[in-house]
């Protein structure tokens, strides 16, 4: 029997990528899914659709619903489907993110809104939604983080919401202590997912990095996993960097050929 | 205007192909006029492989920016998209002025989360096309006016092998915006 048997996983923007690998550990381990995603009719919805189908296929219990987290009507709502559909809510896996790849004096009064928005206002409305589910049992929240909150990259105001929301990792943390809820952040490396053909345009180079610079989406979701297990249950308002040693290290590896 | 190099036909195969393989479809699912949202149910992140695609084959740096960005960069916040987000007339004039039958549907009061549908192949192509007319007439290396293409994509110099030096697809955009405000082109948008 899974570490997480008999639990309910919300994986926010798990349709593909990293948000997909960790609803995929997480019903690996027993856990009952929701799956999210923020459009409708697009390769997102038929990707989150497929996966829920895959994991019911395999004897687990998953759903997959439509939000965007940057609108709170649409927060509450999901989270009024989950209740309805399962009546509770034991991890809450903080993933979806949306960013314009912009300069700082670039960046418009829309993109500014945009960043704020689903990136710090859309995760705070996930939590604070989340809680009512999350009564009187343990619970995990996890954040997904990267590298990005701590050192800089062009293009990537994301970085500077990564940062806001660790802070608000360890404000949650405390507060939500006395319930026995951990919050945590994985502050993730770089990783080879549909985003990398972002920054490969945005940061030149990125694609002819060696192997050793990058994580695996896999390695991610086992450490987001460990977070949810017993044994991590005294870890609170921590940061997780998992990048292969990457960070580490202040003469990078250089892009080859 | 440099001589075609490449023609339309041919950037037409190579976008058709760049769409096909960054969603993962036949190429005969793609056509001239084909959202590649609505039809092709593309996303942002495939707009970006796409363009990374095309870059690639042509060697041309292709925009990062919407062009109702630009607009408002260059000429101010809320000419082209009003506070609620909602696309302007004066926007429509430019876009109908900048990409006429390769970009049609744009309309007053639609909202900004509308606008990436209206790319088509037809966008692309456009997009493309402009870039690789930016060609100087003669090689900035040698001197030599013998641009070849090799394999259907790349120019080079046909005498010393040097790439061709294009403009990149922001400035092209910018470049024309410019062009446009100059001959008096977003008065005549005024209401």
């Amino acid at each position: 029997m899974g570490s997480c048997h008999g639990r309910v996983a919300l994986v926010t923007g798990s349709s593909r990528g990293l948000g997909r690998v960790i609803a995929r550990k997480l019903s690996e381990a027993g856990a009952d899914l929701v799956l999210n995603y923020r459009k409708a009719g697009g390769r997102s919805e038929a990707q989150a659709t497929a996966l829920a189908k895959e994991l019911v296929e395999r004897g687990s219990r998953a759903v997959a619903i439509r939000a965007d987290i940057s609108h709170r009507d649409e927060v509450a709502a999901m989270f009024q489907e989950i209740g309805a559909q399962y009546g509770r809510l034991d991890i809450l896996v903080l993933n979806a993110a949306r960013a314009p790849f912009k300069g700082l004096g670039e960046l418009l009064k829309r993109d500014l809104l945009q960043l704020v928005e689903t990136n710090y206002l859309g995760n705070v409305y996930c939590v604070q939604e989340a809680l009512p589910l999350m009564r009187g049992r343990p619970g995990n929240v996890v954040f997904i983080s990267s590298l990005g909150s701590r050192f800089v990259l062009p293009n990537y105001p994301l970085g500077s919401m990564k940062a806001a929301m660790e802070s608000l990792v360890k404000q949650w943390a405390m507060e939500l202590r006395d319930r026995q809820i951990s919050v945590n952040s994985v502050t993730a490396g770089l990783l080879k997912t549909d985003s990398l053909m972002v920054l490969r345009q945005y940061w030149p180079g990125v694609e002819r990095l060696p192997a050793s610079a990058f994580v695996e989406l896999e390695d991610v979701a086992a450490v987001v996993l460990f977070l949810c297990t017993e044994a991590a249950r005294s870890i609170r308002g921590q940061h997780i960097v998992v990048d292969n040693g990457f960070s580490n290290e202040l003469v990078r590896p250089a892009p080859v050929g | 205007m440099a001589e075609l190099l490449i023609s339309q036909d041919q950037i037409y195969r190579e976008v058709r192909k760049a769409i096909a393989d960054a969603l993962q479809i036949p190429e005969e699912k793609v056509q001239p006029d084909s959202s590649l949202i609505s039809d092709l149910a593309a996303e942002s992140l495939d707009f970006i492989d796409i363009n990374f695609r095309l870059e690639q084959r042509f060697n041309v740096e292709m925009p990062r920016k919407y062009l109702l960005d630009h607009v408002e960069e260059l000429f101010g916040e809320g000419t082209a998209i009003d506070d609620r987000g909602f696309v302007t007339a004066a926007a429509v004039t430019i876009w109908n002025a900048r990409l006429g039958s390769a970009g049609p549907g744009l309309r007053a009061g639609m909202s900004l989360e509308e606008v990436p549908a209206l790319v088509t192949p037809r966008t692309l192509i456009m997009v493309v096309d402009e870039i690789l007319a930016t060609r100087p007439e003669a090689c900035p290396a040698c001197g030599k006016a013998a641009w070849t293409v090799a394999d259907g994509g790349a120019i080079g110099c046909g005498e010393c092998g040097a790439h061709v030096p294009l403009v990149a697809g922001d400035d092209v955009i910018r470049r024309w915006l410019e062009e446009f405000r100059a001959r008096g082109g977003l008065k005549s948008s005024a209401p």
